[in-house]
């Protein structure tokens, strides 16, 4: 099926580009590290209030983690007059779309990596199953939106304010659905089966509206 | 022109009729005294501006659709009459909520679902002024205004799936007494009103600002047959 | 049937006339060269040629097929090479030019075929922005030309050409409907029998081998 294969191979040929530029997920890595020591000062963080405290910082250091892995996603392309050569090739642009987040989707996967073993370290909190599930969730979600507003972004000005002032609206739901899951996850109260449902209908909606939308995002 | 000069001076009228309902006919409430009469007006403008809101999307979708120009002008119109009646919302709540609660602000389902109202159509009018204008601006504009509408109803239900500290829905349930019914329904529809006079009229300049004169090439010579 | 049909073709960018009423005609086989200052609009008439935009208004019909509702389908039988390379940095030519072939479903044997006649089968293992800018016009070339397309378009493919390059224009043009925008009236004679030229967005003149006085 020749989306497929267009998806997968720009999906490789993002991944490949980042292999061997090693340009975001060294920066992005050592960000959310930044984010956490920060928040421990900011936040006067102790063995009391760090698990409280947890999965409030894991959010806005993945929110802030996600704005930049999926900015850069599409500012380069632009840059380089390629999202045009891609389009010119007759194919798909949802096909076109889907390559990209899956392939920004992953750079933000890697980068969680070392930020919740990070936060369990740092935190002192339980970094269980159910919470890498839950995040993995909704880097779906939130992968898929904001490559979205990231294409439209890439071809106007001022992107860097426009960027997160449409995306993170979108992203509230996430971030509400997927703070409730891990701080359930990390032993508070609450409902984790109930958030992780949300997650995954927020997912399959957004999901489905993006890909019919990116048609008219990235082409004329 | 002269019939916008009608249009407006009719929709002022009404408003003020509604005022004079709001402050003379409409009694005092009982546990919120005189502050409460803010409520009709509040309340009136954010319906107002969610029916905005919904011809926004309805625009984006038919032009996405149809490439119709009329739909994306409307879409326009509606965005900044919505974005205005927004701002008077959030304005009128947190002078409302001052004095009966004490803070300007809560985080409650409600006033965080209005506040990102209004950030996303923010986003909307901005997404319009940068983009190059015409079909990539009505394109962009119509995306954003189609996920903002789809957003907020979801984000509404969010918070209040995690906590809510909105006082009742205070015309849902019968407890108002007829004349705040009768001045909130009078109120609402003079607010819609309104809405639709200054919609036509800004739908009115967009049609003015989109026939600017177009290709007044100068002297070159016109040509009279394909090139070939 | 001919290659290409534009009917008063315009554009404009919000209230700015890019293009007025432009008529084309081009049969098959023909080498038409597409002559103008900056800013006269060349580069957008041939972006609207090449499906990548819709134009304001006006027909256009392509091999037959509405441009404006086939563009998808048309984009696999047109070649473009646009102002900027477009191509991927950290990639080698060879893995620029495999990943095109993926996207268009082209078979990736074309590969080395390409890298040859553009003459770039010594630097196929170099990443793409590490060849001069000259390899990387003619690597944008060759990919124009990787799924054997019926209508070739170029915007000023002079721009950075090496030695090599003219070339490697006559090469790919040979034998294919190809519409060109230069500055370069002697490149324009030499590979097109007609030319035309705008000014200020519409058709100033149009003849063959014409000796433009401007």
């Amino acid at each position: 099926m020749r989306f497929a294969t267009v998806a997968v191979a720009i999906a490789r040929k993002d991944l490949m580009s980042e292999w061997r530029t090693r340009e975001l997920v060294p920066a992005l890595a050592q960000f959310v590290v930044l984010a956490l020591v920060i928040a421990n000062f900011g936040f006067q963080i102790d063995s009391h209030n760090a698990s409280a405290i947890a999965p409030g910082v894991l959010w806005l250091a993945l929110v802030f983690a996600g704005l930049i892995a999926f900015g850069r996603a599409f500012a380069a392309e632009r840059e380089q007059a390629t999202l045009e050569a891609m389009l010119m090739t007759g194919a798909q642009p949802a096909a076109i779309f889907a390559g990209k987040a899956l392939a920004a989707g992953l750079l933000l996967v890697v980068c969680e990596a070392v930020l919740l073993p990070a936060l369990g370290l740092l935190f002192g909190v339980d970094v269980s199953a159910g919470l890498v599930g839950a995040v993995l969730l909704a880097t779906i979600g939130m992968a898929a939106l904001g490559c979205l507003f990231a294409a439209m972004v890439a071809q106007l000005r001022a992107r860097e304010l426009l960027l997160p002032l449409l995306t993170l609206p979108l992203w509230i739901p996430f971030i509400v659905a997927g703070g409730q899951a891990v701080q359930s996850a990390m032993g508070g109260s609450g409902a984790f089966d109930q958030a992780v449902k949300l997650l995954l209908d927020f997912d399959i909606l957004f999901v489905v509206l993006t890909s019919l939308a990116a048609r008219f995002v990235l082409d004329d | 022109m002269t019939r916008y000069f009608y249009a407006a001076g009719g929709a002022v009228l009404l408003m003020l009729a509604a005022a004079g309902m709001i402050f003379f006919f409409a009694p005092e409430d009982a546990l919120q005294r005189e502050v409460q009469r803010i409520f009709y007006l509040h309340v009136s403008s954010a319906i107002a501006a969610y029916g905005c809101f919904a011809v926004v999307l309805l625009g984006g979708v038919v032009y996405l659709w149809k490439d119709s120009l009329v739909a994306d002008r409307l879409a326009r119109a509606a965005a900044l009459v919505g974005v205005v009646l927004t701002t008077v919302t959030l304005v009128m709540g947190m002078l409302w909520a001052k004095p009966i609660w004490g803070t300007y602000w809560t985080w409650d389902a409600r006033l965080t679902s209005t506040l990102v109202l209004w950030i996303i159509y923010a986003g909307y009018l901005l997404v319009r002024r940068l983009a190059a204008p015409g079909r990539q601006a009505a394109r962009f504009a119509a995306v954003v205004g189609i996920f903002g509408f789809v957003d907020v109803p979801i984000v509404h239900f969010s918070v209040t799936w995690w906590r809510t500290q909105h006082p009742g829905p205070v015309v849902i349930n019968d407890a108002l007494p007829p004349e705040m019914l009768a001045t909130f329904l009078f109120t609402m529809v003079c607010t819609l009103i309104l809405a639709g006079v200054l919609i036509a009229i800004r739908y009115r300049i967009e049609t003015l600002l989109d026939a600017k004169p177009v290709a007044a090439v100068v002297s070159a010579p016109t040509q009279t047959e394909p090139a070939r | 049937m001919s290659a290409l049909v534009a009917e008063r073709l315009s554009h404009w960018f919000g209230s700015d006339p890019a293009l007025d009423s432009v008529d084309l005609l081009v049969d098959r086989g023909d080498h038409v060269a597409i002559l103008g200052e900056n800013g006269a609009g060349k580069t957008t008439l041939l972006r609207i040629l090449a499906t990548a935009i819709r134009p304001s208004s006006g027909k256009l019909e392509i091999m037959g097929l509405d441009a404006l509702r086939e563009r998808r389908r048309l984009r696999g039988r047109i070649g473009y090479v646009a102002h900027t390379p477009g191509l991927y940095p950290a990639l080698t030519a060879a893995e620029n030019l495999a990943f095109f072939c993926d996207l268009r479903g082209a078979d990736r044997e074309r590969v080395p075929e390409m890298l040859d006649l553009a003459g770039l089968s010594q630097v196929a293992r170099k990443r793409a922005s590490e060849l001069s800018r000259g390899m990387q016009q003619r690597l944008a070339i060759a990919r124009a030309v990787l799924h054997d397309p019926l209508l070739l378009i170029l915007d000023e493919p002079d721009a950075s050409l090496d030695a090599e390059g003219p070339e490697l224009l006559v090469r790919v043009m040979k034998d294919r409907t190809t519409v060109l925008a230069t500055h370069d009236q002697a490149l324009a004679t030499r590979l097109c029998q007609r030319t035309v030229v705008l000014r200020r967005g519409r058709v100033f003149g149009a003849g063959s081998r014409l000796r433009v006085v401007q």
